[in-house]
């Protein structure tokens, strides 16, 4: 098993720190110091994550106002090391039930020293899940007052069992009244089109999150529309599939809790869910995509002072459906003085923290299109010829009830010694990666 | 600054100081280049107000360090506003935004000129600093006449005047030609005269820069300096405000005193006594107080007062006296003012005669060694280094070799090596010197370079009664438990050499000597194991009578090295497994290694470029030109026990045993001493592949052939060799190894190299030519084992040149080589070279060459740099023929253009690249030296890209002989085959008549 951190501190944004945890004493108590001069006050901030100075290496991650820093003076496993940040703020979240900065930690230190302690030893990463950590290390963390929920005292009665039994992230004797399962498929478009319209790069990657609020031990069997359940499922009752759109899934990585045998042999995705809310399965595509939105953009450099920027946005999708919260982002030169705009809906001004001019519209319907106008105009500088490079656009938005994949959910279903009935529930969702048209 | 006025100012400010971090800071202060952005793009609604306040925020937006590059109009606009506070403004940013190089600099330039022009005097002073600050050549050409108006204008307030003064000091840097110096120099006496001090010390900040660049044309503000001296030292008529801690005005006389180092030597005597007088007075003055700051203010006056002492080469007593304030400063506790001591007192060493007085105070400057601070130890062993002397080297060197065990790791090396040094350039006697280097190698191995050892073993190879001791001494070392390996390498190398003369000691036979050295064998690395390899077969071949023990014990040594995974070690293994066996002809092969010729050290050289500081050089130097022979000083009376006399010692060449007469007889003595003392590169060809001592650790290989078959060849006149000056006699029957036409022509564009070579002896030259001199050394080896005799070496010197050298021995023992110092002197310009006629006798059979020498006269050219208008005023201001010639030349060897040039290059004629505009044309210039005198000669050559036999040739002079010799001599390095069998199509011998070697030459042809 790799080395994943000597030592793990967590910085705010002005160098102080706020924790920091030895694992291993090969790095010094003072390679903070370190972090702090050559790492946060250079330029070079955000855009590496690893960065060697004295021979330890330091990867970092900015999590809301809180740097966590991990050293390593070892040749460690940097994507493990990330991994671990990421799995211990998901940790932490479920602790303080909400936010994690940096008022969060200042009203949680114990909790974060106990739970340190736990999830690493020595260097390597334990057990992160809080379903299990939570039986253990009772101690309530100090929520914020809106999101603070009853949580009902377990008794740490098989710790043993818990960590090494077959259904390690289930706890067995759960009751609930009303049996219900909440799925949700997110997707996030990444899209890079040339200024011509021409697709560069374009991928989706999504992932299935589940909620369950089921008694007993179930046990659960989802089907897709995917190419290779299709396919097996065709084979078994011997007949052809159906002529609807069949999507071929990149990629696919499960939950522990997927019975991977199975998977293997009978390509259904049959699971013992744990209890509450967990990710079921993160997937990638690459073909077939249907791109929520066209964007036609036109921007005329007019002499050295004016510039006129003309950007046409269309929505592609379902005429009854809408996006939500769409931002478009044009860049602009950083000598930027004044803009005028015209827009037909929502609302657009210059930012000029972002050198952008943002475009803002909050409910845009499907299979319409909606322009916005500029003119810009620059103040002289000193150097003439500065070239500019010309970012691309980009644009943020989210789509309910639509999947730039077309993955649907065929069915769902639940299996319980009881014979309970459940209601399930789906919801798709698609949201804007880097949504980038150059221009 | 009117900040109170300006709420959006400070609000901006004080949300820029409350930023929690960064990230923050960058979004408030782009949102607010935004907003100015905005402002100043409708410019209607701005008023000065805001424009002023803007310009502020951009100000210090840009002192935050992000990137403002517009509002430069804005900025500008402001200078010619009518109010202070905007136009403060103005000139402020525009200073800091604006380089020397920028555009909007020019809109400006009126409205300072205006400016500084008019009566209003705070004004004059914002334009002033902004010229001062800015600087720039537009500037300096515009602004300059108006900027000396003021300086020297009687109606300015003081104030105004030495803004004025450093604003044209800036000027002056930026563009020297702003200041002429005959008009300013009586300008500046008259501003000397001047009473105010701060106008006084800010002039004087000008006469520095002035004065660095032309001492001369000042000579007469000589006088004026010192009289402010007077002044400032008598303490008369200065105000309080221009005494800091009782001291008047520090900083001026310190740039008084620079300024008058920028002189030579003061002549006349009044000024010189008042001078003294005055330096008198602050030596005497300063002394260490309790208080700072004053300490730091007189010691920079008194620091520089002992500058200008040595600058002005005061009397003794004025020395001695600066240095016994030195040494308080170096016996203070104080680390600052002891450092300066120190390194003050090494400044000292430059000048002569102090150094009985600095050795007063060697005790505390070798206290100083042991200080807690690097940087002082460093001084202080920087200082002993310099001052050591024949006197105090054995004190020093002892001290020095104490101190190496207690020393940092980062001095050690540096110390080691200045402690070998000292040790060789002193040493009283040279047993001395081997057991301090041995001590040396035994305390810091790992810091003594291998040029240490290596120096050890040339004197002990080079002094027969030191063999026996330096054997003895590393036997006494080699039995120490703990033995660094370049101590092995020593030791295994004498012993080698030498164990034998120990042989009668106790516990020194020749195998206890082995068994000791192979001790060591398993720990060494490799490249000892293979000396050490050499050091057995010696031990052996020594051991008489021959002891099997011993040859069963050697045998099984080298049996397991001939599998060795190094080449080297391997091969020498075999070599001597076979060798050894040889029985009596194993002496021959083995025997001693003969005597090294002298050369440089090799660490003083290496000192040399390890030296970084200019100071620290130079005293270096210094002690090297004083103490030239090294270990020859020595003194001869001294109890040193049987060493030859010291003329003898090291600085000749010994003449090997078997040679009746001494080899370099008194005639050769001064170059040969010359080389011993540095100024020339080590004679010896043999040194030109590396190191000498390194070649001679190789196992030796036999390359004459023997005597017995001279080989059999019929005549040396062969057709097919094109020979057209080297002849041979007819009954030579000995061939050279390869041509000598090619050796020739190496050596034409080479220095040094072989001249001649043929199986019994070679002939290299090495030249070293400064302007019209040269010194030429002939080196005759004798490659055979049998003695060269009858050895008759005749220069026929060209007319042109004066050639002088020694006599030669008759007689070259086997394998040894003579040396031949030549000195060459060129009186007038001829391509014709000298000859050398040698002959000798290789048993009963006589052998004669004539050589022709590298004597040409690309050797004496050396090319000349010349700009276009240089090159065009020359030529146009020699007319025609005879000084300027022109030929077309025909036949010419088809090279590019570009060859062509490299050709003129490699003869030191220097191509002026792009002079001319035809890129097939060549323009070149070289200087040609001669007794009478520097020449300036230019060339042109105009090729034919259509036909490349063909160029014209122009070449101009002021001399007509000096201008026809280089266009002949051209001619024959570009004509086809100029060494051609064929007698080359130069009419010269026509023209110049036949004299000289050439023709005596041509007769024997």
């Amino acid at each position: 098993m790799p080395v994943a951190a000597s030592a793990v501190y967590f910085l705010n944004l002005r160098g102080d720190v706020l924790i920091n945890r030895m694992y291993r004493d090969d790095v010094g108590g003072n390679m903070v110091d370190a972090f702090r001069t050559n790492i946060m006050q250079s330029k070079e901030l955000g855009t590496c994550p690893v960065r060697q100075i004295g021979g330890c290496s330091f990867l970092y991650m900015r999590i809301s106002n809180v740097y966590i820093v991990i050293v390593v003076s070892s040749n460690a496993n940097a994507a493990c090391a990330f991994k671990f940040v990421v799995e211990a703020v998901a940790l932490f979240k479920s602790y303080f039930g909400g936010a994690f900065d940096e008022d969060a930690i200042r009203n949680n230190f114990v909790l974060i020293y106990e739970l340190l302690d736990e999830i690493m030893d020595f260097g390597y990463p334990q057990n992160l899940s809080p379903e299990i950590l939570k039986l253990y290390i009772t101690q309530e963390g100090v929520g914020s007052p809106f999101s603070s929920k009853p949580q009902d005292i377990r008794t740490p009665a098989n710790a043993t069992l818990q960590v090494t039994g077959a259904v390690g992230w289930r706890r067995e004797g759960l009751v609930y009244k009303k049996n219900e399962v909440f799925l949700d498929i997110v997707e996030s478009v990444n899209l890079l089109m040339s200024q011509k319209g021409t697709t560069l790069q374009c991928d989706v990657t999504g992932k299935i999150l589940m909620k369950c609020f089921l008694s007993g031990m179930p046990d659960l069997k989802l089907g897709l529309n995917d190419k290779i359940g299709l396919e097996k499922e065709a084979e078994a009752k011997a007949r052809p599939s159906r002529s609807g759109k069949t999507i071929e899934l990149d990629d696919v990585t499960f939950h522990q809790c997927v019975n991977l045998t199975r998977f293997n042999t009978e390509k259904t995705v049959s699971f013992v869910p744990p209890d509450g809310e967990f990710e079921l399965m993160k997937y990638r595509i690459t073909d077939g995509i249907n791109l929520p939105f066209r964007v036609l953009p036109s921007i005329k450099e007019l002499g050295r002072t004016r510039m006129e920027v003309n950007v046409k946005v269309k929505s592609v999708f379902g005429a009854r459906m809408f996006a939500l919260g769409v931002v478009v982002k044009v860049p602009v030169p950083k000598h930027t003085a004044k803009a005028n705009f015209q827009v037909t809906s929502g609302r657009a001004k210059y930012n000029a923290a972002l050198d952008c001019l943002v475009w803002k519209v909050r409910k845009f319907p499907g299979q319409t299109e909606l322009t916005m106008s500029a003119e810009v105009e620059l103040i002289s500088t000193m150097e003439e010829k500065k070239s500019w490079t010309r970012p691309p656009i980009q644009m943020e938005f989210q789509v309910p009830m639509f999947t730039a994949s077309g993955l649907r959910v065929r069915f769902l279903k639940v299996w319980e010694k009881s014979g309970y009935n459940t209601v399930e529930w789906v919801r798709y969702i698609t949201k804007a990666g880097s949504y980038e048209i150059r221009c | 600054m009117a900040l109170s006025g300006m709420r959006g100012l400070s609000v901006f400010i004080s949300d820029v100081r409350n930023c929690q971090n960064k990230e923050q800071e960058r979004v408030r202060v782009d949102k607010e280049l935004a907003n100015i952005r905005t402002r100043f793009k409708n410019q209607r609604g701005l008023t000065p107000y805001e424009k002023k306040k803007y310009v502020w925020k951009m100000l210090y937006i840009y002192m935050l360090g992000y990137d403002v590059d517009f509002g430069h109009m804005e900025t500008v606009a402001l200078i010619s506003a009518p109010k202070y506070a905007e136009k403060q403004v103005g000139y402020i940013v525009t200073s800091c935004l604006l380089n020397e190089n920028h555009d909007f600099l020019r809109l400006v330039i009126n409205t300072v000129r205006n400016d500084i022009i008019g009566r209003n005097e705070t004004f004059q002073c914002l334009a002033l600093t902004m010229v001062g600050n800015v600087g720039g050549r537009e500037f300096s050409e515009s602004l300059a006449p108006d900027v000396q108006k003021l300086l020297v204008s009687n109606t300015c307030r003081p104030l105004v005047r030495k803004k004025a003064a450093l604003c044209l000091l800036r000027l002056y840097r930026k563009n020297p030609d702003v200041v002429n110096v005959e008009g300013w120099s009586q300008q500046m006496v008259q501003l000397l005269d001047e009473r105010d001090l701060g106008v006084l010390t800010a002039v004087m900040s000008l006469l520095v820069a002035l004065v660095a660049s032309n001492p001369d044309g000042y000579w007469s503000c000589l006088p004026k300096c010192v009289h402010i001296l007077e002044r400032l030292t008598r303490n008369q008529d200065i105000l309080q405000e221009y005494t800091y801690y009782g001291i008047p005005s520090p900083w001026l006389q310190v740039k008084t005193m620079r300024v008058l180092q920028y002189f030579p030597v003061v002549e006349d005597p009044n000024v010189r006594r008042g001078l003294f007088d005055v330096l008198q007075r602050i030596l005497v003055g300063t002394d260490v107080v309790k208080n700072v700051n004053k300490n730091n203010a007189s010691h920079a006056v008194l620091f520089e007062a002992i500058a200008l002492v040595m600058h002005l080469d005061a009397d003794k007593e004025m020395m001695s006296q600066c240095v016994a304030l030195l040494g308080k400063f170096v016996a203070v506790r104080e680390p600052n003012i002891r450092y300066l001591g120190l390194e003050n007192m090494t400044r000292m060493l430059l000048v002569a005669d102090v150094n009985e007085s600095i050795k007063k105070h060697q005790a505390h400057i070798i206290s100083s060694l042991k200080d807690p601070d690097i940087s002082i130890r460093r001084r202080s062993l920087d200082l002993l280094y310099g001052m050591c002397d024949i006197s105090n080297a054995k004190d020093i060197v002892e001290e020095l070799l104490q101190y190496l065990t207690t020393a940092d790791f980062g001095i050690r090396e540096e110390l080691a090596l200045k402690a070998a040094i000292l040790a060789e350039k002193f040493a009283p006697n040279l047993a001395w010197y081997v057991e301090v280097i041995l001590q040396l190698i035994e305390k810091a191995g790992d810091f003594v370079s291998d040029d240490i050892w290596y120096r050890v073993v040339q004197f002990v190879t080079n002094n027969d009664d030191l063999q026996a001791f330096a054997a003895a001494k590393a036997r006494d070392y080699l039995d120490k438990p703990a033995v660094h390996e370049t101590m092995v390498k020593v030791a295994g190398y004498l012993l080698g050499e030498y164990s034998h003369l120990l042989a009668r000691r106790p516990g020194c036979s020749p195998k206890e000597v082995f068994h000791i050295i192979h001790d060591k064998f398993p720990t060494v690395t490799t490249p000892t194991k293979a000396l050490l390899l050499s050091a057995y077969v010696k031990i052996l071949m020594h051991s008489q009578p021959p002891d099997q023990e011993l040859q069963a014990q050697v045998d099984e040594v080298f049996k397991r090295c001939e599998s060795f995974i190094d080449a080297e070690v391997q091969q020498r293994a075999v070599e001597y497994i076979i060798l050894s066996h040889k029985g009596p002809s194993m002496v021959d092969i083995m025997a001693e290694m003969p005597k090294f010729p002298e050369r440089q050290s090799a660490l003083i050289k290496r000192a040399e470029d390890a030296e970084g500081e200019p100071t620290e050089m130079s005293a270096t130097k210094l002690r090297q030109r004083q103490n030239s022979m090294a270990l020859v000083v020595a003194d001869p009376g001294s109890a040193n026990g049987g060493l030859p006399p010291p003329s003898e010692q090291l600085a000749l060449p010994e003449p090997p045993p078997p040679a009746p007469e001494p080899a370099a007889p008194a005639a050769p003595a001064a170059p040969q001493s010359a080389y011993a003392n540095g100024t020339n590169k080590a004679p010896a060809p043999a040194s030109t592949n590396g190191d000498l001592l390194g070649d001679l650790l190789a196992p030796l290989a036999l390359e004459a052939p023997p005597i017995s078959t001279p080989s059999p060849l019929t005549q040396s006149a062969d057709p097919g060799e094109p020979l057209a000056l080297a002849l041979y006699d007819q009954q030579n029957q000995i061939k050279p190894i390869g041509s000598i036409e090619d050796w020739f022509r190496a050596l034409s564009l080479k220095d040094s190299g072989v001249l001649y070579e043929d199986p019994y002896i070679q002939i290299g030259i090495k030249s070293e030519w400064r302007e019209a001199q040269a010194k030429m050394v002939l080196f005759l080896g004798n490659k055979h084992t049998v003695p060269l005799v009858n050895i008759r070496v005749l220069i026929l010197p060209a007319p042109h040149l004066k050639m002088q050298f020694s006599r030669v021995p008759d007689t070259i023992p086997p394998r040894a080589q003579v040396q031949v110092p030549v000195e060459v002197t060129c009186l007038s310009a001829s391509r014709e070279t000298a000859v050398l006629d040698f002959s000798y006798t290789i048993s009963t059979l006589p052998v004669n060459v004539k050589l022709r020498l590298p004597t040409l006269m690309n050797k004496i050219f050396q090319a000349a740099p010349v700009s276009a208008s240089d090159f065009v005023a020359h030529w146009r201001a020699i007319a025609g023929p005879p000084t300027k010639l022109q030929e077309v030349v025909r036949g010419v060897r088809p090279m590019p253009v570009s060859d062509m040039g490299d050709l003129f290059n490699s003869l030191h004629i220097g191509v002026a690249p792009g002079l001319d505009p035809n890129v097939n044309n060549i323009v070149a210039a070289t200087t040609f030296f001669s007794q009478a005198g520097a020449t300036l000669c230019l060339v042109r050559v105009e090729t034919d890209p259509s036909d490349r036999t063909q160029m014209r040739l122009t070449v101009a002079s002021q001399d007509p002989n000096v201008t026809y010799e280089v266009k002949e001599f051209i001619k024959e390095q570009v004509i086809d085959i100029p060494f051609a069998r064929t007698p080359a199509p130069t009419p010269s011998p026509a023209v110049m008549g036949l004299t000289g070697p050439a023709a005596v030459l041509a007769g024997l042809i």
